[in-house]
């Protein structure tokens, strides 16, 4: 059954394209109109979304809700095409319509007052810290990014921060653009530079996720990972998307729905592969 | 009413059913749909006890199916009757218990704990291919089959609605053998047994292995399966099978169902319901059809007469 939550009920409709702007290799924005989640989406929250044009594959996808603009409307997704479901997605021209439910799961937690947020990105795991970004700055609160890929192409949104305040460092694995190496280094360089307390905020594959989480509890500072495993429904009742979570005191880990429960979750619980 | 039926002593009010397993416990899809829309709603199937279900990966796509391996997860039945009952006493629709068990007496301890105000009929879970003990292991036994459907006949007052399995080679032998034990009605099918594999790793692509595959690339067997056990038995047979839209409903309502469960699509568009009654008004006025139980068996063979085959 899904966590208890004060946030607003998703909304099933089929929403029309309102924009797309193509990005470089196989990343798109695309912009839909959905009001409520326009109005009600929190950074960390998604919607399950399937273009209407094709029947197969049957399930929707979960996204992240990149941005929101309430008096459109509208949020916007930020795509990386790997399967025939994202790829339908980006085939959509304005006005086709997708299926979509939404918002949906349990949003990431501001960090306390005095603390900093430390984003870490790694690839289309970037998009949730851009609506996290805009929460945080108009919360007063500081942050901080930090967006890792295997090589330049995958960052594509090293502007999306612009005018946020947010300072970006970018790595790419291959050295092509910022940091050479993991992002996480340049994580726990920015720590070794005692910047005061901090939260680390991961979004990003398993391994990013993983490593996230070892230096949290290296450093001792709290971190939250959104997980992205495959999910069916949404909604807490396929239960396709659980993750074995030990909450503290607790003898053995139980499965929780990355859907309802998370997708966020306290990294320190998550049992790693 | 028009779209009103009745299945083995159960009214309902359309014959749309949210099946087993695809449709959580109901509350989940409060304040996204009004559950009083639906004919009914079979809960996520049920023991004694909790579970914690299969590891992970537990779904996995394949061409218009979902190959699922969850083992069934669930609260267990008393959870069920204390906790979640209440919430959905407001709703008028009829509330399905799935009944699971590992052994002949839990089914019936299952299905005593289950009669209870509130609760419309029970559905004998005798088909689930992701666990290893009871599930298919009885529903693909006749003499098992019989024990089973008995002793949950024996423990209860409300209609008994068995999940029959497709994976037997004549799935009416498993009609009647239901019937004979006292089934009001029979649910027709549960998932079909499949095998992913991810050839690179060489491995399955679901951690318990074997999946059970639903959605609409199971849809024709279902219909021919549903159509052979309507034909064999005189108790009311609910369809289910790869169901999306009004259509697919009504190849199951023509080829001899009296209701269906919408399953796999449940997951995709909760607005099905709504649309798949109102596309059942507008084909009984396409067809000036007075109710939907005209549909019900009213498939004609060309030549008049039905293929052989097993079963047929």
């Amino acid at each position: 059954m899904p966590a208890s939550s004060t946030h607003r009920p998703p909304v099933n409709r089929d929403v029309p394209l309102v924009r797309r702007q193509a990005l470089e290799g196989p990343y798109v924005l695309l912009t839909f109109r959905h009001p409520e989640v326009a109005a009600g989406a929190r950074a960390g929250q998604f919607v399950m979304i399937k273009a209407n044009t094709v029947s197969d594959p049957i399930l929707r996808r979960p996204f992240s809700v990149m941005r929101v603009d309430p008096s459109e409307g509208a949020f916007t997704l930020f795509l990386k095409i790997v399967g025939p479901g994202s790829h339908a997605l980006a085939e959509l021209r304005t006005g086709e319509e997708a299926g979509c439910l939404g918002p949906l799961g349990q949003p990431f937690t501001a960090p306390p007052e005095d603390q900093e947020a430390v984003f870490v990105a790694g690839g289309y795991g970037i998009a949730p810290f851009v609506l996290f970004g805009e929460e945080l700055g108009r919360a007063g609160r500081r942050a901080r990014a930090f967006y890792g890929g295997r090589t330049a192409a995958d960052l594509q949104l090293c502007d999306a921060f612009d005018g946020l305040g947010v300072p970006l460092v970018c790595a790419t694995d291959d050295g092509s653009f910022g940091h050479r190496g993991r992002v996480t280094e340049a994580v726990a360089a920015h720590l070794d530079t005692r910047p005061g307390p901090v939260t680390l905020y991961g979004c990003g594959p398993d391994a990013m996720l993983h490593a996230v989480a070892r230096l949290a509890e290296r450093r001792g500072v709290p971190a939250q990972v959104s997980v992205d495993p495959w999910m069916g429904c949404g909604l807490g009742t396929c239960l396709g998307c659980v993750v074995p979570i030990r909450r503290p005191g607790e003898a053995r880990p139980k499965y929780h729905c990355a859907c309802t429960e998370g997708p966020v979750f306290d990294a320190r619980d998550v049992v790693w592969p | 009413m028009r779209l009103g039926v009745e299945l083995g002593g159960l009214r309902l009010k359309n014959p749309l059913i949210a099946a087993s397993g695809t449709f959580g416990y109901g509350v989940e899809y409060e304040g996204i749909l009004d559950l009083s829309l639906l004919g009914g709603v079979v809960s996520k199937g049920l023991y004694l006890e909790p579970r914690d279900g299969c590891p992970v990966p537990r779904i996995v796509e394949t061409p218009s199916g979902l190959l699922n391996a969850i083992g069934l997860q669930g609260i267990g039945i008393r959870a069920f009757v204390r906790d979640v009952l209440p919430r959905l006493a407001r709703y008028e629709t009829a509330l399905i218990v799935n009944v699971c068990g590992d052994t002949v007496e839990e089914y019936a301890e299952v299905a005593r704990i289950a009669d209870v105000p509130g609760v419309a009929a029970l559905e004998v879970n005798i088909s689930c291919p992701n666990v290893k003990k009871g599930g298919i292991a009885f529903g693909g036994d006749p003499r098992m089959t019989h024990e089973v459907v008995s002793a949950v006949r024996k423990a209860t007052r409300l209609p008994v609605i068995p999940k029959l399995s497709p994976n037997v080679t004549d799935v009416s032998v498993f009609a009647r053998v239901c019937e004979e034990a006292g089934a009001d009605a029979l649910s027709c099918i549960n998932t079909l047994l499949g095998l992913a594999i991810d050839v690179e790793r060489r491995v399955p692509r679901l951690a318990f292995g074997t999946g059970g595959l639903s959605g609409p690339a199971i849809r024709p067997i279902a219909v021919r399966m549903a159509w052979q056990a309507a034909r064999a038995v005189r108790i009311p047979v609910i369809g289910i099978g790869g169901i999306t839209s009004t259509e697919d409903a009504l190849e199951f309502l023509v080829a001899g169902c009296r209701a269906v469960q919408v399953g796999t699509a449940n997951f995709v568009d909760p607005g099905i319901y709504a649309r798949i009654l109102a596309g059942f008004e507008s084909y009984l006025q396409r067809h000036r059809l007075e109710s939907i139980g005209e549909v019900v068996g009213s498939l004609r063979f060309p030549d008049g007469e039905a293929p052989g085959g097993p079963g047929a």
